[in-house]
């Protein structure tokens, strides 16, 4: 172990002061709250300032009383209403252009006609796409809610005619439905689709995403910093010194990951930071209440938590220091990534659409085959039920699946297996490359 | 049956004989006690015996046999593929010979590669550094792995002296010139304070003065009993160091003895011309 110890320095140092690398933990923390803060921003002003000047052209063909209520409702919200004579669509539309209209509201003939025979009466709404940001759909948004009022408003007004001493609303809603969520043996106050919906947006998306960039850039790293040993001829040295190829590889994977450590934290941070900007945008409204009123989680849940994703470092950064032990340079090393990276995203995916307990047998022991489906089952699993003994037993597999990788390179690291195994591969690139 | 071995080193008759038996666990004793190693208390570093190295189909080294005694500098010259670095290679544990025997100080090269590893230092031919450490935490990671930390700083001290790099050791690497990062090197593996230095051509590509200053280096650490096996294609290099050299050709040693011997037998005024005449003749 006090062996260990230098060579774990080295790597760190090596790594954390790699502009490469620290730029690549840093810009997570600066970028993503930046971005979030800049598309809040952005979305929050355009929609303000929407809203404030909302212009709204009305042609009322119809031109009775009932029409006349409804263009001086449109008249009494916030929004100004410009009136156009006629009924030509197409000269309508430029005069819109003209005066910077957004949407055009037309009053169809025997729009009083069907109300007073309680027929749906029609009104057709155009809207003129100007920009396409996210500032837009908010406002679209606005305005749709803003119709769904006047629904309301005139459906008041006819029951009131049918019977003033009726409740519209019992009218209109006669029954209602409180919807319930049973978490775990808690019974929730949320509507399943609600919990569904939030809960996909938040832990069983956090979760993966945050997992499959830390992957992506762990394997990276870890390929990046042992083929560079090849690259810049230093494997040779640390090959003679008075360390064994195992404990060589044993310090490869403790310094990566705990640079991969840092940069989990630091993306995490960013990231959350970035999602809680997101969640104050309008209409963008996921409530935090939302995971106050979810069952707690318990302790060791978190614990097991944080223990799969370490494995699942470890494990990803073992595959790295494989890929780049057989690499004769950073170059290949980056091709033969992909190999690696492919195998990592297909249990992503399979876990985060599917449900592996209802999948075919062969697919579970694809998914449970690797150790980075067991961070997004637990995170998946921990709310709504309890922990699947299946990532339990991950744990252990976990650490033996990334003891046999070292060891099995260990075992291929001596310079002239490693010589002929990246010839081989080398020459199969190249093979590869002449053929396309 | 009991069998006590005292001479087990590779000049003791008995072990010429039975050795092969005795690693391969053929020999049939109930008790075998090895008491003392020949090479470990005589004055043999090193020796290599009938080596062959072939990848695939082309022989690298081809039977070379040649020892050297402890507190020597012996040079292995030569052009370009000669087999030097092969057979560097092989003595410091990083490529397994296809056959022969290699010992350094009385340890089989392969048997006992984790206690040669701990004698030995090498400095490869192409020997890189790491671009974002300093020299000086360069050299304090090594000595750390050969050292308890009282004298591993201690140690450092040394080498930063060696190294005669001055401030520039607090430097990283990355901006260190050739010159700079072979002397680094040189003083890594002279920290550790090995029983057998191996350097694959130490003054490569430098210039003048920062050759000069490694050759120092190299002289000054012989003097003081170290044992240096190192290879050169400047053949002037290894007259100036080395009290014994085998110039190699092809995979041989076509000839090996103290350079002044070499070129008297040779009638020739350097080595580059003894070497010249022997490869033709």
């Amino acid at each position: 172990m006090r062996k260990i110890i230098p060579l774990i320095e080295k790597e760190v140092k090596d790594l954390l002061r790699d502009p490469r690398i620290y730029i690549g933990l840093i810009i997570p923390v600066i970028m993503l709250p930046l971005l979030g803060s800049i598309m809040s921003t952005a979305v929050s002003t355009s929609i303000q300032t929407s809203m404030v000047v909302l212009k709204i052209a009305v042609i009322d063909a119809d031109k009775t009383r009932l029409s006349k209520e409804f263009l001086n409702l449109l008249k009494n919200t916030d929004m100004s209403v410009y009136e156009i004579d006629g009924t030509d669509l197409n000269s309508a539309i430029n005069w819109m252009r003209e005066l910077g209209l957004e949407f055009l509201i037309v009053v169809e003939k025997g729009f009083e006609e069907d109300l007073n025979n309680f027929r749906v009466a029609n009104i057709r709404v155009y809207a003129i796409i100007y920009s396409v940001g996210l500032g837009s759909i908010g406002k679209y948004n606005a305005f749709q809610t803003q119709l769904q009022n006047y629904i309301k408003i005139f459906s008041d007004m006819l029951i009131y005619r049918l019977n003033p001493n009726v409740n519209a609303e019992t009218i209109r809603k006669p029954l209602n439905f409180t919807f319930h969520s049973i978490l775990k043996n808690n019974v929730v106050k949320i509507n399943p689709q609600t919990f569904l919906s939030q809960f996909l947006m938040g832990y069983s998306i956090i979760v993966p995403m945050i997992l499959f960039i830390l992957s992506i850039s762990v394997v990276q790293m870890a390929a990046t910093a042992t083929a560079v040993e090849n690259e810049e001829k230093t494997l040779e040295t640390l090959l003679t010194l008075p360390v064994s190829r195992y404990e060589i590889l044993v310090a490869k994977l403790l310094g990566s990951s705990i640079i991969s450590v840092i940069g989990g934290v630091l993306f995490t941070m960013g990231f959350l930071i970035y999602f809680e900007s997101m969640l104050k945008m309008p209409g963008m409204d996921i409530s935090t209440s939302f995971y106050q009123v979810l069952p707690p989680i318990h302790l060791e849940s978190f614990l097991l938590l944080g223990i799969s994703i370490m494995l699942s470092i470890f494990f990803i950064t073992s595959l790295g220091v494989v890929i780049g032990a057989l690499s004769s340079d950073v170059r290949m090393a980056n091709s033969l990534l992909g190999f690696v990276i492919i195998p990592i995203m297909v249990p992503f995916f399979l876990i985060l659409y599917g449900d592996p307990k209802v999948m075919p047998l062969a697919i579970k022991l694809v998914i449970y085959a690797f150790p980075t489906s067991y961070p997004t089952l637990i995170a998946r699993e921990m709310i709504i039920n309890p922990i699947p003994v299946e990532a339990i037993f991950g744990i252990p597999y976990s650490i033996v699946i990334t003891t046999v990788i070292l060891y099995v390179t260990s075992l291929i690291m001596s310079p002239e297996k490693l010589l002929t195994l990246q010839h081989k591969l080398r020459a199969r690139t190249v093979g590869k490359e002449k053929r396309q | 049956m009991f069998l006590i071995l005292k001479d087990y080193g590779l000049n003791a008759p008995f072990n010429k004989k039975y050795s092969n038996k005795l690693l391969y666990g053929s020999f049939k004793t109930d008790f075998c006690l090895v008491t003392e190693r020949m090479e470990e208390g005589s004055e043999t570093a090193v020796v290599v015996k009938n080596l062959v190295k072939r990848f695939g189909a082309f022989t690298a080294v081809d039977g070379i046999s040649f020892e050297i005694n402890k507190g020597e500098v012996f040079g292995l010259i030569g052009p370009n593929g000669a087999g030097k670095t092969t057979t560097l290679r092989i003595i410091s544990t990083l490529l397994p010979p296809t056959s022969g025997e290699v010992r350094v100080f009385g340890n089989d090269i392969l048997r006992d590669a984790d206690k040669i590893r701990r004698i030995i230092s090498y400095l490869a031919e192409e020997a890189g550094t790491y671009r974002n450490i300093s020299g000086k935490e360069y050299l304090s990671i090594i000595a750390r792995i050969y050292f308890d930390s009282e004298e591993a700083s201690k140690a450092v001290e040394e080498a930063i002296e060696f190294s005669g790099l001055g401030d520039r050791i607090n430097d990283k690497m990355k901006t260190y010139s050739k010159g700079m990062k072979r002397r680094i090197q040189i003083a890594r593996v002279l920290m550790t304070k090995p029983k057998l230095a191996i350097l694959d051509e130490p003054t490569a590509g430098l210039d003048v003065f920062h050759a000069q200053y490694i050759r120092n280096i190299i002289k000054k650490y012989a003097e003081n009993g170290g044992t240096v096996i190192l290879s050169s294609h400047n053949m002037l290099e290894v007259e100036y160091l080395c009290s014994r050299v085998a110039l190699m050709h092809q995979g041989h040693i076509v000839i090996q003895d103290k350079p002044q011997a070499i070129k008297n037998r040779l009638n020739a005024s350097n080595l580059e011309e003894a070497f010249v005449k022997v490869v033709a003749s």
